[in-house]
């Protein structure tokens, strides 16, 4: 039942302060951008968006595509593009496989994080993603992976809830169906 | 610092902290929505399950430590990082800062780590001349305000918007407004560029997983990823507690932590890294230190060990009445809390938690919320056994445990001649309004009930029991309260049970159940009371023994147990007991089947229930009291938190904390009021005692009455 996972899923995210959108193709998604960021996007190394030629697409609408660099990129960048490796539901959280240092700042430093995930790679819960991370352990020497739930957030002064502390002050999940099936694949 | 300083300075701090309202209102506030939020995280789980698989697991871990640390260490380094065993927090620190001085760092940024805490890595960096910022937002205020954390997930939740927006002025130099929008995106601009210029990151983590030598880190903020991101070097401070064997282990872990920290399904970020991942083209230099510091020792401890099962949540924290009241600054030392007493004895040294694990309660609420399925009370009360032990239970209490408790008959004939000592003060009535002088104080905010001119062994020959057949044959044991203070709810159980066809024994000999001496550190008394007792219950050979006080429940049914487990003559004797031990609600309910009995009975009554302690979390009874009293035709309320502390705590209220108890007391009462009830019921002659006392007091026109006494008046 795919779609009442990411019904589950946007639910949750939501919850969380996540931005959940369905995206059509690359068309929709620099418009996207286009009305939300006015400064330099890094678009990280993401297998699963090399076949969308986004450089290109994105340069043609206007935006201002960073594709490497990102240390000292990242400090002025205003959002970070990435893929995902895959969803779950029940916590609306994504998993990146970050252990390509790109990724990390992208998903770190700018204010704006727009990850692109296919909704096919949705799973429920986070015991099913535990097979997972056993792969990622097995295939990865070094591995630095990462769960991501709705914006940074902190609630540590009079415990008032405030978005954007230190990492992002938006997430935005952008599902994109035909992207990847592979939950290995970022 | 003597004991008699170490304790001034201590009292000093719980006066000081009783004198900030805002302190007590934070706490309340915070433990109420977070109660909500928790009970909606866990719902469709399975919370009792889930803590029993993560303490069995974390036990593997403890009895398998070597294995599990060899395990981790192999896989560290074999994925790149240097793992160093450190023995102590010198030793951790040391370890730190002459890395950084070696590689010629200027600038570390840290992520929140209840370890560096532990260690005072702080102070130590400084000392080593090395620039340290703390990025957790939390943290960094206290940095700035010079304060150690006053709880271990939200460090600063005692400090006010203003005192953050004056801290935050210094930083800048202008007056910056208390608005926490505005103070948020203050700290995200003053902090990023450290991030960027950092030659260390540290922070701590939430598990150390051994199948794959990796670390997970738990958090929200962000501010941790980039630590272990931007700068070139990362240390990892971990405890050795945080060892789990696998990756399903750590999720488990992970899937609970958020949920009962914060009430959160899960945190905004969850980080697995393992080994020396890329960083600026090369491999980053991640340095892990694995830290012990007393908790191998802790590990053999066989009384106190379950602690290293200890996730730090913080939620023994955010339920406590004493925390709710004092804060961390005084209930606690580095680690703060239930957890934090027992903590700080293994970690910081006995010295530093005797005060501390004075301070609770026993309430056992933090029992009930705890992941890890610890026992802290009983932790703790170990510990002040050992403190009793080591420091001695103070010349006034050895007198009485030892001189005069133990002798049953001195016991009880002192308390005879105090009936008539107290006519005085009674004024012929039976509570107290005011004592004299320095005692003045414990008559400030509740009365006392007077003792009774006769006890009730002395009454119970006159009580007449004529039933024919009786079902059950039951010894009543009827602790001290209601012996020679309340002995008129002996008459009413003694009436209710004889309605249910039960005959009551009342066995000449019980005397004091032992628990003001246990908990007081008293062991050797304990064991005294708890043998005499053994002896006169079990004497005739009763169907059941019936107690009406929770705790003496407790008493008979756990800790004479345990007293005497190791004892081949008595724990055989102890056992049994146990078994035919139960309060008289539930005995009524289970074994009686009380519902169809009370058929014809007209309470009607509001009557609003408040859930002992030790009767809720310690005997597990809540269910069959309110039963009772809706069977026998009243209106049952429900209270606010009527499964909180009144504050009572027998010697708590008296001797140790009386200025804690009055405003845990002062809480209940406002629940109580707030109900709209004119009863208010219980099962416990000591919260009664301190709920009825708060009510004259305060002239509010709400019945205090035990359940047993609202039957009786049923049956009238």
């Amino acid at each position: 039942m795919p779609n009442q996972l990411v019904a589950q899923f946007t639910l949750a995210a939501e919850n969380v302060g996540a931005e959940v959108h369905a995206i059509a193709d690359q068309q929709e998604l620099t418009a996207y951008l286009g009305k939300r960021i006015d400064g330099p996007l890094l678009l990280a190394p993401c297998p699963s968006l090399e076949r969308l030629d986004l450089p290109q697409v994105m340069e043609q609408a206007g935006l201002n595509v960073v594709i490497d660099n990102f240390r000292e990129q990242g400090a002025v960048a205003v959002a970070g593009l990435t893929g995902a490796n895959f969803g779950i539901a029940a916590t609306g959280t994504v998993v990146l496989e970050s252990t390509a240092e790109a990724v990390r700042i992208a998903t770190t430093l700018p204010e704006k994080h727009f990850v692109l995930l296919d909704p096919q790679k949705i799973l429920e819960t986070a015991d099913q993603a535990v097979p997972l991370l056993h792969k990622f352990h097995q295939q990865l020497p070094q591995a630095y992976l990462a769960y991501i739930s709705g914006p940074s957030r902190t609630a540590d002064i009079e415990r008032v809830l405030t978005i954007g502390v230190h990492g992002p002050s938006e997430l935005h999940i952008l599902l994109m169906e035909g992207l990847s099936d592979d939950p290995m694949e970022r | 610092m003597n004991k008699q300083e170490r304790s001034r300075h201590y009292q000093d701090r719980v006066r000081k902290s009783l004198q900030k309202p805002h302190l007590q209102d934070t706490l309340h506030r915070f433990a109420d929505a977070y109660v909500a939020a928790r009970e909606a995280a866990f719902a469709g789980h399975d919370f009792e399950a889930l803590r029993v698989a993560i303490g069995e697991m974390k036990d593997q871990v403890r009895d398998n430590l070597s294995r599990y640390q060899a395990e981790f260490v192999a896989n560290a380094e074999a994925a790149g990082a240097t793992v160093f065993l450190a023995q102590n927090a010198s030793e951790a620190n040391a370890y730190i800062c002459n890395l950084a001085k070696e590689r010629g760092v200027k600038k570390v940024v840290k992520s929140k780590s209840m370890a560096s805490e532990e260690t005072h890595l702080n102070r130590a960096l400084n000392e080593a001349d090395i620039e340290t910022l703390e990025t957790d937002l939390g943290e960094w205020i206290l940095q700035l305000s010079g304060e150690r954390p006053s709880h271990m997930v939200m460090p600063a939740i005692h400090m006010l918007k203003e005192e953050v927006a004056e801290l935050f002025s210094e930083v800048t130099g202008k007056e910056e407004p208390a608005e926490i929008p505005h103070l948020v995106r203050l700290a995200r601009k003053q902090l990023r560029q450290a991030y960027l210029d950092a030659d260390m990151g540290i922070t701590g983590a939430n598990v150390a997983i051994a199948e794959t030598g990796g670390i997970a880190l738990v958090t929200n903020e962000g501010n941790a990823r980039l630590t272990t991101t931007l700068p070139k070097i990362h240390v990892a401070l971990v405890g050795l507690e945080k060892l789990v064997p696998t990756i399903e282990d750590a999720n488990r872990i992970i899937n609970v932590l958020p949920k009962n920290a914060t009430g959160q399904l899960i945190t905004s970020y969850i980080t697995w890294i393992r080994g020396a991942v890329p960083c600026a083209d090369e491999s980053k230099e991640l340095h892990i230190v694995l830290l012990d510091n007393g908790r191998t020792a802790l590990a053999e401890s066989p009384h106190c060990r379950d602690a290293l099962r200890c996730i730090k949540c913080g939620a023994c924290a955010n339920v406590c009445p004493v925390y709710q009241t004092v804060g961390g600054h005084v209930f606690g030392h580095v680690y703060i809390s239930a957890i934090g007493v027992i903590l700080t004895a293994f970690f910081h040294g006995l010295d530093n938690a005797a005060e501390l694990v004075r301070a609770c309660i026993g309430c056992r609420s933090c029992v009930a919320i705890c992941p890890s399925n610890i026992d802290l009370e009983s932790i703790i009360l170990h510990l002040r056994e050992v403190i009793g032990e080591e420091e001695g239970v103070g010349a006034g209490k050895s007198l009485v445990f030892k001189q005069v408790m133990r002798n049953r008959k001195l016991f009880h004939g002192m308390l005879r001649a105090a009936s008539l000592l107290q006519k005085p003060l009674t004024r012929g009535e039976r509570t107290i309004r005011h004592l004299p002088l320095f005692f003045s104080g414990l008559t400030d905010w509740r009365t006392l009930p007077a003792i009774a001119d006769k006890p009730l062994r002395d009454l119970w020959v006159n009580i007449p029991q004529k039933i024919d057949k009786p079902r059950y044959r039951v010894a009543f044991f009827a602790g001290c309260l209601n012996d020679f203070v309340y002995p008129e709810m002996g008459l009413d159980l003694v009436k209710v049970l004889n309605h249910l066809n039960v005959e009551v024994t009342f066995p000449m000999e019980q005397s004091c159940c032992g628990v003001p001496a246990l908990y007081s550190g008293d062991r050797g008394t304990a064991v005294a009371m708890a043998e005499q007792n053994l002896d006169a219950l079990l004497q005739d050979n009763p169907d059941y023994v019936i107690t009406s006080c929770p705790t003496c429940t407790m008493a008979l049914q756990r800790d004479f147990t345990d007293l005497l487990k190791d004892n081949p003559v008595w724990a055989e004797k102890a056992q049994r007991l146990a078994a035919i031990t139960l309060d008289v609600s539930r005995f009524i309910v289970d074994k009686l089947d009380g519902k169809a009995l009370f058929a014809d009975a007209s309470g009607g009554e509001k009557v609003t229930y408040h859930d002992s302690c030790h009767l809720k979390r310690g005997a597990g009874v809540w269910e069959q009291p309110r039963q009772l009293l809706s069977d026998s035709g009243h209106e049952l309320t429900e209270m606010a938190h009527s499964d909180r502390c009144c504050g009572f705590g027998g010697s708590y209220s008296f001797t140790s904390h009386p200025d804690i108890a009055r405003e845990i007391l002062g809480d209940k009462i406002q629940d109580i009021n707030a109900s709209g009830a004119s009863c208010v019921a219980m099962d416990c002659p000591g919260c009664l005692m301190q709920i009825r006392g708060g009510l004259e007091k305060q002239e509010i026109a709400v019945r205090a009455k035990h359940t047993i006494e609202l039957l009786a008046e049923t049956l009238s």
